[in-house]
């Protein structure tokens, strides 16, 4: 009898072990339903669900130029303004591709600008299939954030388990300091582009 | 008094038995009955939700579809305003005689398409130095237009395409009181 009452409280401590470890090992919802990764590399094509993205270009600048309603407007930051040059087109039917997401080597992830109001070469994008579509991200981020960072792309804000475009961001030049090797003073983004430069 | 055998398999009731292996064949059908049950209201709104199956209308065929008579008027395209090199401007018009006058309700999500020969689709965009005739509307001006029974009014919008597709597309019309039906039209003959 005694050890049969042994064997039961062996049982429920188990019991009680297992569950608590499931309990504080379970993935949180937002995990569970994450955008799924697609990684790629810049300058290549990466297809995600509904588009396709290639990462053309990098810029890097202490200031940024936008004209806006027949005036400048100079942008300062204490960090590093990136501006990724992107190409987009749809894979089947017409679509929005409205998010992006500078993350740093160390998983901090910035969001793109909301200093430069509202502009049509900046997300949200619409693209249509067959159609390459240029499309900039305006990111401002510390300098000690570039070196081994990605960018994330996908359709929409939250889309629980719906693509996300991960292109890493190695082919950037950076010095010993992990700053990038060159820094523009100053970025005006309604010059025309430059042809041919990378 | 004698005393109860022991409950083995071959002493128990085999009425019992028969409900035990009745109870284990109910769960094959009860399980993916619950299942149905639980992803009902979600497939149900999935599906109103989209453009999935085409009904295919011939060219100069005028066919009822979300309370009203739906019949493609014209489809034109050409290099036309500010596009991409590889690109053309395409304009779609329906001519709709309206039959249920609620158009709030019956054309709700309404959505103006091509589709071509890939199944790729468009959806309508904006074209500077391009615009849609006089007298066409597009499908949200036309829900609150307060068009009556019997009032015919011009649907359209203007497109981009790629050159590639241009040779197969068809314009094609979701309505939400509809889905997942859609309509795709022929294109008139050249």
């Amino acid at each position: 009898m005694r050890v049969r009452a042994i064997g039961n409280l062996a049982i429920l401590a188990a019991t009680v072990a297992l569950s608590y470890g499931m309990q504080v090992t379970k993935p949180h919802y937002a995990d569970l339903t994450a955008p799924v990764p697609i990684d790629g590399a810049m300058h290549d094509w990466v297809r995600a669900r509904s588009f396709d993205v290639r990462l053309d270009k990098i810029v890097f600048a202490h200031t940024l130029k936008s004209d806006r309603f027949g005036t400048s407007k100079i942008l300062t930051t204490s960090g590093v303004w990136a501006v990724v040059t992107t190409s987009l087109t749809a894979t089947s039917t017409s679509t929005t591709v409205a998010d992006g997401i500078w993350q740093g080597p160390t998983g901090l992830r910035y969001r793109v600008t909301e200093r430069l109001g509202y502009r049509s070469d900046l997300p949200p994008h619409d693209v249509d299939p067959g159609l390459e579509k240029r499309g900039l991200y305006v990111f401002e981020v510390p300098a000690d954030q570039i070196r081994g960072a990605s960018l994330l792309i996908a359709a929409r804000r939250f889309a629980p388990l719906d693509a996300q475009a991960r292109i890493r961001l190695d082919a950037v030049p950076v010095g010993a300091d992990g700053q990038p090797a060159d820094i523009l003073p100053e970025y005006d983004l309604d010059a025309p582009p430059a042809p041919g430069k990378t | 008094m004698s005393e109860l055998p022991p409950r083995t398999e071959a002493t128990t009731p085999q009425a019992e038995r028969t409900w035990r292996r009745r109870g284990l064949a109910a769960l094959v059908l009860l399980l993916p009955l619950t299942l149905a049950e639980a992803s009902h209201d979600s497939v149900r709104e999935w599906l109103h939700g989209e453009d999935l199956i085409a009904r295919d209308v011939d060219f100069g065929q005028s066919v009822p579809f979300g309370g009203s008579d739906w019949k493609l008027a014209d489809l034109r395209g050409g290099k036309a305003g500010r596009l991409p090199d590889n690109a053309f401007a395409v304009i779609a018009t329906f001519s709709v005689t309206v039959g249920d006058p609620d158009l709030q309700k019956k054309w709700l999500g309404c959505k103006l398409m091509l589709t071509d020969a890939a199944g790729r689709r468009w959806l309508p965009d904006v074209i500077s130095g391009v615009s849609v005739p006089d007298g066409v509307v597009n499908c949200t001006s036309a829900i609150f237009s307060g068009a009556r029974k019997g009032d015919v009014i011009t649907v359209g919008d203007t497109f981009i395409v790629p050159e590639n597709a241009v040779k197969t597309i068809r314009p094609a019309i979701g309505l939400g009181s509809e889905r997942p039906w859609y309509l795709r039209f022929q294109r008139p003959p050249k």
